[in-house]
């Protein structure tokens, strides 16, 4: 099931679940103990679905389009950061200390990341993400699987030795076609709609303050 | 009942679930790594209890062509070409257990001990908390009264079941057996086994 497939039946739910609340006001007179309890339990779960789901994206921060929580993993957590981290890093997530996780399935103007375009992700020199044990960014397609590609590349980051441009900047190419003369910078993309993964391991201080802020997916030829 | 009392009584019902569920998220969520790793396993049968399974790696190497035909795709699926994956389950009620690992050279590493019932971390072992020397750690559940053996550090568990997620890093593809021989003499034995 894909992000989006979840995000519509969560909604769905809601709808349900707030008819059934607005049906029960309208009509309470007529009610039974019966259905207060079944009825009252069936749309609590529903609307648990939906908090989790609201919650998610109340404690996550979204800069450039890319998603992370800060501050997961931490025994200190109470029940809406534990719920949240779950629903967005659905697995035993790291504390920030240990990794710091980014994801995003847009580019920085909004739009759907998707095969049919080509993108460029331009970190500034001296702007790739700090750390003290390694960076990766790893392209997923829909469904959060590898990519099949020509080359067998999942991923790029610091052992992939990845081109500098003049300037000390870097440039990777997000694209299905391998860019001419870029071939070390090329992160294969899928056909369809495609979701990045950026992981910084041990980050760097300027990470865990909150300052660093991951540069955004940039569309190569807006105008296709 | 009046209509008002039905309100009251559904009103609380529903507010009671949706806590419930919240509260319980992350636990319903580890417990599917839960049967993931002691009932389905990946690919080459279930995971025993109180023992550590290092994804093959032919999967790491390959992971669309190589992947597991049988078992849960856990381990699989979260695109992860950094880290060599070792997962296992804990069960500390009849004791303690050691985790034993081995001298990692400088290599960055973490053995990430989770609570299943809230999905917070409650000891790391590895580069950034204990190094990447050689060392004994011995896990023990609430309760656990015995005495920590010399040159042994005590982790203490709050639950008596204990998710463990171990990532060892691959530098490149010519490095991917030297992380796998690293990774799996990380391992568990039982205190006084």
């Amino acid at each position: 099931m894909t992000n989006r497939t979840y995000t519509f039946l969560t909604a769905v739910i809601g709808v349900i679940c707030g008819f059934v609340i607005i049906r029960s006001f309208l009509f309470a007179d007529s009610l039974t103990v019966r259905n207060d309890l079944v009825q009252g339990f069936f749309v609590g779960a529903g609307l648990g679905v939906v908090a989790v789901e609201i919650l998610a994206r109340i404690k996550a921060t979204r800069i450039n389009g890319w998603i992370t929580v800060f501050g997961c993993g931490l025994p200190s957590n109470g029940i809406f950061m534990r719920a949240a981290c779950a629903r967005i890093f659905p697995g035993p997530v790291n504390v920030p200390q240990e990794a710091m996780y980014w994801r995003t399935g847009v580019d920085g103007a909004g739009h759907t990341l998707s095969g049919e375009h080509d993108y460029i992700l331009h970190f500034p020199p001296g702007g790739l993400p700090p750390n003290d044990a390694f960076w990766s960014l790893t392209m997923a397609d829909e469904k959060q699987h590898f990519v099949a590609n020509p080359i067998d590349r999942y991923s790029l980051g610091d052992r992939s030795g990845l081109a500098q441009n003049p300037d000390g900047s870097v440039d990777i190419y997000l694209r299905t076609a391998t860019p001419a003369g870029h071939q070390s910078n090329w992160l294969p993309a899928p056909a369809g709609r495609f979701n990045l993964w950026l992981r910084v391991y041990l980050p760097g201080a300027a990470i865990l303050h909150g300052e660093y802020a991951v540069p955004p997916v940039v569309e190569a030829r807006p105008s296709r | 009942m009046t209509g008002y009392q039905h309100l009251l009584l559904f009103g609380s019902v529903v507010v009671a679930a949706c806590f419930l569920v919240v509260y319980f998220w992350p636990r319903i969520l580890l417990s599917v790594y839960k049967r993931a790793i002691l009932v389905k396993g990946f690919g080459e049968g279930p995971i025993p209890v109180n023992t550590l399974y290092t994804e093959p790696q032919a999967v790491f190497a390959d992971p669309l062509r190589a992947a597991p035909t049988s078992g849960s795709n856990l381990i699989t699926t979260g695109v992860n070409r950094d880290t060599l994956l070792m997962v296992g389950w804990l069960d500390l009620r009849k004791g303690p257990q050691v985790l034993h690992v081995p001298d990692m050279g400088g290599r960055y590493y973490s053995v990430q001990l989770t609570d299943p019932s809230n999905n917070t971390n409650f000891a790391y072992v590895g580069k950034r908390t204990t190094g990447t020397e050689a060392g004994d750690y011995l896990i023990s559940g609430p309760g656990w009264t015995g005495s920590v053996p010399q040159g042994m550090t005590r982790i203490s568990s709050p639950n008596n079941s204990v998710l463990v997620a171990g990532r060892t890093l691959v530098e490149s593809d010519a490095d991917i057996s030297a992380a796998y021989a690293l990774s799996t003499q990380i391992h568990l034995t039982p205190l006084g086994g």
